[in-house]
């Protein structure tokens, strides 16, 4: 029972983990109809950029922002010098371009910081938190309560401010959201600000909570969370989170309390497949 | 005057679909575009909206040059679309549909009055207001398209086939609700439509579009009566 709980928690964790990436490439899915494969280049950054600051400053509190806002940067960057060029052309020109963006910060993070795997023993200033018969640790606390702000954070913005309304509509036709005063550019960059800023903050959280930052930390991401916003429901924010949340606790719980024989890595995959086969639209998706 | 478009050209790859043409909208009127489809008039108001760059010509709007502004600027100028099929935001709900017409105009405007003028027009809207626009039938969709456009209280209303996929009983109160802005709320009103009977009983003017090309142009009036016209677009 003990080993059931802790693994349920650890699950619920990592889910949430993959619920901060994910949400940011529906998000960027959503609205420009892009596979932004190389945001999980942009976690992989975060963490980098996170752990590097930390050794600089020995802050969590300082190293935090400052990955949002160079990951930021860096999507942002993405978003005008690449995709908007190649809006144009059919989708998988674009895809090509983010693969490519994807390996390309991957290896310049293996230049600028070496090929082995750092540790980030970052020290959080919280007590483990006991609950019934197991103890929630720093890190798992840390993993809730940061993940249950940030998705606060951004179904407020989505939901109660003129910016959000202004987001959703460009999302879902952005030629007649522009005849409407909305200037949608800055609504595409806001939307990678909110997505790379998220993702920096997972980046930092994995690293954290594994004690591992390395150059390839975001190739797994990369394919696994596609996988998830197909199963949620593509472009849709709240499939994603939902998918997320679910793969996170099957992954534990089938894999590491079950011991059912099978790659980890394999179940989004399955998932996936029976989406497209049972409900191709998606958990949460329109059509 | 209020619109002005001089000489204008538009292209899809390298067909040109608008091959220089020239017309202009003076305040309070309310002038018609007709046409047979695939004419240019969905491209000619997109173009005006801003929606499709134009490749050769220019547009002036209240003496003013907007060839180069994008869409969003035209539309804070004063300019709004209602455009073909609506095209409402099928994942919003109808009073978020509206809103959006409202965008960074919040602050500057008496949001309730604004809002009950709207729900007076259209009291459908009103019923309907918290399903999402994906739920309205067709004709209801053509209205919200109408209020998002007109919340803003607009100078220049760009009208797209407001009649297409109608039932002839909508297409009637539709247009008399165009009508009756164009003259009580003296709104100015730029109409493509291809029912030219119905949209040419409530203009003031009108051209003809013919593959790109302005073929006729004159009074609403004097064309219902052009025999060219009459056996065109009108049946008779």
């Amino acid at each position: 029972m003990e080993l059931f709980l802790e693994q349920l928690l650890n699950g619920i964790a990592i889910g949430f983990i993959y619920a901060l990436i994910t949400s940011g490439l529906a998000l960027v899915y959503g609205i420009l109809r892009i596979l932004h494969v190389a945001h999980a280049a942009i976690y992989a950054l975060g963490a980098y950029v996170g752990l590097g600051v930390y050794i600089l400053t020995g802050s969590l509190i300082v190293a935090i922002p400052v990955s949002m806002a160079v990951c930021s940067l860096v999507g942002v960057a993405i978003e005008k010098f690449v995709y908007f060029p190649l809006l144009k052309y059919p989708p998988y020109v674009p895809l090509i371009a983010s693969i490519a963006l994807l390996i390309g910060i991957e290896e310049i993070l293996r230049l600028a910081a070496s090929p082995y795997i750092h540790a980030f023993p970052a020290e959080i200033p919280i007590d483990p938190v006991p609950l019934g018969p197991v103890t929630l640790s720093p890190i798992l606390v840390t993993v809730y309560l940061v993940t249950v702000g940030v998705l606060a954070a951004l179904w407020f913005i989505s939901t109660r401010t003129e910016l959000g309304l202004a987001m959703r509509a460009s999302s879902q036709d952005l030629h007649i959201a522009g005849s409407l005063g909305i200037n949608t550019s800055r609504i595409i960059s806001i939307t990678f600000t909110i997505g790379s800023s998220t993702a920096a903050i997972a980046g930092i959280l994995v690293g954290i909570y594994f004690n591992q930052v390395y150059p390839t930390m975001g190739a797994v991401p990369a394919y696994k969370t596609l996988a998830l916003i197909v199963v949620g429901g593509l472009g849709s924010v709240p499939g994603a989170v939902l998918a997320s949340v679910l793969l996170g606790i099957s992954e534990t719980l089938l894999i590491g309390y079950a011991h059912i024989p099978l790659p980890r890595d394999a179940l989004a995959f399955i998932a996936m497949i029976a989406v497209l086969m049972w409900r191709p639209q998606g958990l949460l998706g329109r059509r | 005057m209020l619109l002005e478009a001089r000489d204008l050209r538009v292209s899809y790859g390298d067909v040109e679909a608008v091959h220089g043409v020239s017309f202009h909208v003076e305040e309070g009127e309310l002038v018609s575009i007709i046409g047979a489809n695939g004419a240019g008039k969905t491209t000619i108001l997109n173009t005006v909206m801003g929606i499709i760059p134009s490749r050769g010509g220019s547009i002036y709007f209240r003496d003013t040059e907007i060839t180069a502004l994008p869409s969003h600027i035209r539309a804070r100028q004063g300019i709004r679309l209602v455009p073909e099929r609506a095209r409402v935001f099928p994942l919003l709900t109808v009073f978020e549909n509206i809103m959006t017409g409202l965008y960074g105009l919040r602050k500057s405007t008496d949001v309730p009055s604004r809002l009950s003028w709207i729900y007076e027009l259209f009291p459908v809207l009103k019923e309907r207001a918290k399903q999402l626009a994906q739920t309205l039938s067709g004709g209801e969709q053509q209205q919200l398209a109408i209020a998002r456009a007109l919340v803003s209280q607009p100078r220049l209303l760009l009208v797209d086939e407001v009649s297409m996929g109608l039932m002839p009983i909508l297409v009637e109160k539709v247009f008399e609700v165009l009508g009756y802005l164009n003259k009580e709320e003296n709104l100015t009103i730029l109409l493509v439509e291809q029912n030219a009977l119905a949209s040419l009983s409530i203009s003031h003017r009108a051209y003809v579009l013919e593959t790109g090309t302005i073929s006729i142009e004159g009074d609403a009036g004097t064309l219902r009566e052009d025999p060219g016209v009459r056996k065109a677009y009108l049946g008779a």
